[in-house]
């Protein structure tokens, strides 16, 4: 079965093994958290080994990997397995390239996971700033595996996101026009335009910093080049990031909440605007990190205000959540669950993210515990929560069985307890001056008790994770099977078989409105088919994207030990693999003959 | 081309002009880089750099690459089989040249002191333009690749020709940068 997956072009076995990396991965980090919150359970604590600079290296980990190695794969998994089935295409545009996509960023996590083990972890922090990520500050190769692990890994999510709108483009059922597409197709088609734009410029602020680290040069010194100019470019991908990690979970809300209040969702149309600002505003407010570097008082103000503009758009998608409740028949399901609980936690992370558009105070803010609450109240809300439920949502789809609803209420009421106990009492020891990234604090400061709490929290939420463990245990050990459409759902997915099959959509249904799946069946007919549809993209099952993928792997060990034999060796044989790509097209079988249809 | 092979080749057509949007977003942030630091407080004027001979000489090659290809591009509309060799053996001869003319550009810095290191003025020159020499690299070796595929008995004609055309939209795009090199880069210093 490795093999057969090892070999897959398969959009649903793809996105299973982003899942499945993600979940890993997300065990991972959390544990790491778990590690921060022990050290600062009490005052000056000696907690292991998590002081200096093993503390610089948990939290470092900690937040690359839940970024990069956690939030991304379970969102870009989700799409691989939804968004296809939802639009009616039999899989993505270009199944090699998303085969190479995964590989490349399992690739990426690899390197980057191997660090631990040589005893090499990078120590700068998730945002690497510079210049303490420059060679003379931080001369191991810890920091290459962070620059060349986030380089790998970021190239797929590029190829991903760019198979993601060609087959949104491209590959919709007849009928399905872009003003009749759930909200996640949609949610999935902006987010994808945003990594085009956000991971490419993280693609070339890190090019230019391994050119500083390995090469000598001096873009981020302080001498010559500039430290900030990093911030800049950072920022620039790193604000965007954070719709690209909110995006998704707001479509899988939006598919969830309508589904479960047996309505259509209030105010199509604004929801998809409110997508598109949100995307178009988030490459206008990256300065909001950089408040206190000091860039003058007319571009931070010019950032809040942009800052505080978002807002809007995301109001307006709460409301209409809300309103989609409304007069709605709502059935408290987990997926259901975790779409409620998503909306006053999101709004509490977005209000002091408000707080913190203020630019003036937020010279006070900066780099305490308030900014860890906020941006943890709003990235688990948004998307731990939201792969949550679309986790439980699309299980049937996924492997055929439905997750246990009590286990899966447990695991949302301990996840969310926790969650709260953990992170609200980070504003108050934020606003008392405690700064995050700093591994300890004394009994004076008078803050034992609440970070006490927060630890509590977080073993509450480690906890509740066991819940979610338990729960695919047990399903899996009972195997009962479930219909085509467990949640009486309203989009195209419902009409596939659980699993989804090898084969999708043969006959194509055609789609005459939103949800028409949902409208087909309380008006007792079924959805008209065809068979005259477009062809579908072509796979076969090979090896190659996970050879490519290792190739680099190879490429970027010998720039990290400055091996240069093993770099050009691994060059060599990236390019083979290409030449033979071009030799091995699936095409090749395919091409020159006589059109059926004609 | 038959209408299946045209929907995939419309896929494929779309993919690569969003990659190439990728592309163009990846040198935009190095021309940036390039502004932002250009001329560097520390180390050599870049007109003390600069050598208007090699680029008018490498420019001639590369610009005229993009006109033989077209001519590849012809041929392969009528199927005529003079004009593809032709025209892409001419594209190919000029990229040896342009890539030629960049090393023994880079090399000549170098020995006169010129290198990575020397200034941040520098860096950022390499860094751009070494990006660009790359691809043309690339594209010598994506067109020998396109001879092979050509003298392939088996390959259809179609897959041929739609290869063929993605890959005069890459070469297309790499000369399109390199317009924008002669102009940010080096006129206003030469």
């Amino acid at each position: 079965m490795i093999w057969k997956y090892l070999r897959t072009m398969n959009h649903r076995r793809i996105g299973i093994m982003y899942i499945l990396f993600g979940i890993i991965y997300f065990f991972r980090a959390g544990l790491d958290a778990l590690f921060i919150r022990a050290q600062l359970a009490i005052p000056n604590n000696d907690f292991w080994v998590f002081q200096g600079e093993k503390y610089n290296e948990v939290f470092t980990t900690h937040g690359t990997l839940m970024i990069f190695f956690v939030a991304m794969p379970l969102l870009l998994g989700l799409m691989n397995i939804a968004v296809p089935l939802q639009i009616g295409a039999r899989d993505l545009a270009f199944p090699f390239l998303n085969a190479l996509g995964f590989w490349l960023f399992f690739a990426g996590s690899l390197f980057f996971n191997i660090a631990f083990f040589i005893n090499m972890t990078p120590e700068v922090g998730w945002t690497g700033y510079t210049p303490l990520s420059r060679a003379e500050y931080t001369p191991g190769a810890g920091t290459e595996f962070y620059v060349f692990g986030l380089q790998i890994s970021g190239l797929g999510t590029i190829f991903t996101a760019l198979n993601l709108i060609v087959t949104i483009m491209r590959h919709r059922a007849p009928g399905m026009k872009y003003t009749r597409m759930p909200l996640f197709a949609w949610a999935t088609l902006i987010t994808s335009f945003l990594i085009l734009i956000a991971f490419t410029v993280l693609a070339i602020a890190l090019y230019l910093l391994m050119f500083d680290r390995l090469f000598g040069t001096g873009f981020f010194s302080g001498e010559e080049g500039d430290p900030i100019f990093w911030q800049h470019l950072f920022w620039i991908f790193g604000h965007p990031e954070v719709y690209i990690l909110a995006l998704p979970a707001f479509g899988i809300f939006s598919d969830i909440i309508a589904t479960f209040s047996r309505k259509r969702i209030f105010g199509y149309p604004v929801m998809v605007v409110s997508i598109t600002l949100i995307g178009f505003l988030g490459f206008m407010v990256w300065s909001h990190h950089m408040f206190t570097v000091g860039l003058g008082p007319m571009a931070n103000t010019f950032f809040a205000i942009t800052t505080m503009a978002i807002a809007v758009p995301t109001g307006i998608k709460v409301f209409n959540w809300l309103f989609t409740m409304r007069g709605g028949v709502i059935h408290f399901t987990t997926p259901m669950l975790f779409a409620l609980g998503f909306i006053p936690s999101f709004v509490m992370g977005g209000v002091t993210g408000v707080m913190l558009s203020v630019s003036a105070a937020d010279f006070q803010f900066h780099d305490t515990h308030f900014v860890v609450a906020h941006f943890h109240y709003v990235i688990i809300a948004s998307t731990i929560l939201g792969v949550f439920a679309g986790l439980y949502y699309w299980y049937p789809k996924i492997t055929g069985y439905i997750l246990d609803e009590k286990l899966g209420k447990w695991h949302f009421w301990t996840f969310l307890i926790g969650f709260h106990l953990t992170f609200f009492p980070m504003h108050i020891t934020g606003l008392e001056g405690m700064p995050r990234r700093v591994y300890t604090y004394t009994q004076a400061d008078g803050i034992f008790l609440l970070n006490a709490a927060s630890t509590v929290g977080a073993f509450l939420m480690g906890i509740s994770m066991l819940f979610a463990v338990w729960n695919v245990y047990i399903t899996h050990k009972k195997g009962e099977k479930v219909g085509n459409d467990p949640w009486n759902g309203r989009t195209l997915e419902w009409t596939e078989a659980s699993p989804a099959p090898e084969h999708t959509f043969e006959p194509m249904p055609i789609v005459d409105e939103i949800d028409a799946f949902w409208f087909a069946k309380i008006e007792n007919r079924s959805l008209a088919t065809t068979l005259a549809v477009r062809i579908k993209p072509l796979e076969q099952e090979t090896i190659q994207p996970f050879f490519i993928a290792m190739a680099l792997l190879v490429i970027c060990t010998g720039l990290t030990f400055t091996w240069y034999w093993l770099t050009i060796a691994g060059a060599v044989l990236l390019f083979s693999l290409l030449i033979v790509r071009s030799f091995t097209d699936e095409r090749e079988s395919f091409y020159g003959k006589e059109d059926p249809y004609e | 081309m038959n209408s299946q092979e045209a929907a995939l080749f419309q896929d494929k057509k779309i993919g690569f002009f969003i990659y190439l949007g990728v592309e163009a977003i990846m040198f935009a942030v190095l021309f940036a880089t390039y502004f932002i630091f250009t001329p560097a407080a520390k180390g050599p004027y870049p007109t003390e750099v600069f050598e208007a001979r090699t680029v008018l000489l490498s420019s001639f090659f590369l610009l005229s690459s993009s006109g033989t290809l077209l001519i590849a591009e012809k041929g392969i509309e009528k199927k005529n089989q003079t004009k593809v060799i032709v025209g892409l053996g001419a594209t190919l001869l000029c990229a040896f040249a342009f890539l030629g003319l960049e090393i023994h550009e880079f090399y000549t810095f170098v020995q006169e002191g010129y290198g990575i290191t020397t200034s941040i003025f520098l860096a950022s020159f390499y860094v751009l333009v070494g990006l660009h020499a790359a691809h043309v690299a690339f594209g010598i070796g994506w067109m020998i690749v396109l001879f092979l595929h050509y003298y392939r008995p088996k390959v259809s004609y179609s897959l041929y020709m739609e290869k063929q055309i993605i890959f005069s939209y890459y070469w297309h795009f790499v000369d399109v940068v390199w317009v924008f090199i002669i102009l940010l880069v080096y006129l206003p210093y030469l």
